[in-house]
């Protein structure tokens, strides 16, 4: 038993770890090493954030949450990209794993699209507007903000329970009058499950509010998506995971054109970016049976609390 | 949760058709990133801007750098897309738009099914996407 704990704490150590440490460090340590004006380094930085993305990649699978609420607070505290450009990359990490995700999620059933097509209409208003008024305010008073919201995101997290079969009575007016529910098959109980949600009235006003934070900040918002959805509506816990990514498909969509727009995109963050956690992702899936995934859970937060905490000094100017 | 033992649970044909197409898409996609990256970092093309002059201005707020430099933004590069920085947006451009080619692939299939609501709805997310695409929403 002792031996088979051992193993499982090795990939904990060797992927978490290194992240933790990054996060110890005296802010801009890292960024005021290596001029980033230095004509021959930009070569660095780009190959750093591959690096870092793949290990967050890695760490967002194993811990459960999106690549996009860790990158957002880490990369902006860390490197010396402005928080507009790392907002721009954060949302195009987010959209790029719920797409590749999605498809065979849609097709197990798993991903619900008359679930998600109602919440991600409101949703993508509000992350229009979130990342309208992200751009317009001053770049210390998001960087305040966001490092509040990703310390309230953690204590959600630690908080926030699930349930992977909600008891639903009966559906809302609108869950009825739009057909929201479906079935799916459960391999790890051989049935054939179905369900339904009820609260959609409710749900549709969170989502709003959901929205207006992810396109704000430029993060996923996975972490706020899937309570909603398991906790408040009722679908099951696999139905709200991959709902959530299908809805963030599209709100992600809708808000990374304000930075599009806004010129906030820059290919040279982005990419390495996308392609870090993407690759990282894999790899997290793979190690998924081999790692205590509740510890990883617990230093994901406790670092998404020193990444806030850190944002919040840096947006104060201290 | 209700239950009964079955190999498969049934899916609806539209988001069948959308997974299909999110497939295709995504792949391409990705695909386009890949190599839009890949030429724009080792300069197979020339660049609208050099990637030297990105990094030299990369931590300036964006609207301060786009006054400086001409970064690709919108659709900006259309008129000149043969550039290497110019590829490498223009694959972000297309991930972007991979939610909105789904849902536009799905209308006929839910008015098929005389599904007007949910066509309505998916009509409704298309224009809000498309107004973002656009540039009306900026």
């Amino acid at each position: 038993m002792r031996a088979a704990g051992s193993n499982k704490l090795v990939p904990v150590l060797c992927t978490v770890l290194p992240a933790f440490i990054m996060l110890l460090l005296p802010p801009d340590l890292l960024a005021s090493s290596l001029p980033s004006a230095a004509p021959t380094v930009w070569w660095i930085w780009v190959l750093l954030l591959f690096v870092f993305s793949f290990f967050l990649g890695i760490v967002s699978v194993l811990a459960g949450v999106g690549g996009g609420v860790l990158f957002v607070p880490i990369v902006s505290s860390f490197f010396p990209f402005h928080l507009d450009f790392v907002r721009g990359a954060g949302l195009l990490v987010a959209l790029s794993g719920a797409l590749s995700a999605g498809p065979s999620l849609l097709r197990k059933g798993l991903a619900d699209l008359k679930l998600s097509l109602p919440l991600s209409l409101i949703g993508s208003v509000s992350s229009i507007a979130g990342a309208i008024a992200g751009l317009m305010m001053s770049a210390d008073s998001v960087q305040l903000l966001l490092g509040i919201a990703i310390i309230s995101i953690a204590a959600i997290m630690m908080k926030a329970g699930k349930s992977g079969y909600p008891e639903v009575g009966e559906s809302d007016v609108i869950a009825k009058a739009l057909g929201i529910s479906g079935s799916y098959y459960e391999p790890t109980i051989d049935e054939t499950v179905n369900w339904k949600v009820h609260r959609t009235p409710i749900g549709l006003v969170l989502f709003f509010f959901i929205g207006f934070i992810g396109g704000m900040f430029g993060m996923g918002a996975g972490w706020a998506n899937v309570p909603v959805l398991n906790l408040l509506m009722g679908a099951p816990l696999k139905v709200a995971v991959a709902t959530s990514g299908l809805v963030l498909s599209m709100n992600g969509a809708a808000a990374a054109w304000i930075y599009l727009y806004k010129g906030a995109v820059l290919p040279l963050i982005a990419v390495p970016a996308v392609g870090g956690v993407m690759l990282g992702s894999k790899i997290g899936a793979r190690m998924l049976t081999k790692v205590n995934t509740g510890s990883v859970r617990i230093v994901v937060i406790v670092m998404m609390v020193i990444a806030g905490l850190r944002s919040i000094i840096k947006g104060m100017g201290l | 949760m209700s239950g009964k033992k079955r190999e498969k649970a049934e899916i609806d044909q539209v988001q069948l058709v959308y997974a299909s197409v999110l497939d295709v898409v995504s792949h391409i996609g990705m695909a386009l990133i890949a190599a839009g990256f890949l030429i724009y970092v080792l300069k197979l093309l020339p660049l609208t801007v050099s990637i030297e002059d990105v990094a030299a201005h990369w931590h300036m707020r964006a609207a301060e750098m786009n006054r400086i430099l001409t970064v690709p933004s919108g659709w900006s590069w259309v008129q000149d897309p043969l550039h290497g920085d110019v590829l490498s947006y223009f694959s972000i451009v297309f991930l972007s738009m991979a939610a909105m080619i789904c849902l536009v692939s799905v209308i006929p299939v839910f008015l098929g099914e005389k599904n007007r609501t949910y066509a309505l709805i998916a009509l409704l997310q298309v224009i809000v996407l498309a107004a973002a695409v656009v540039g009306i929403a900026s």
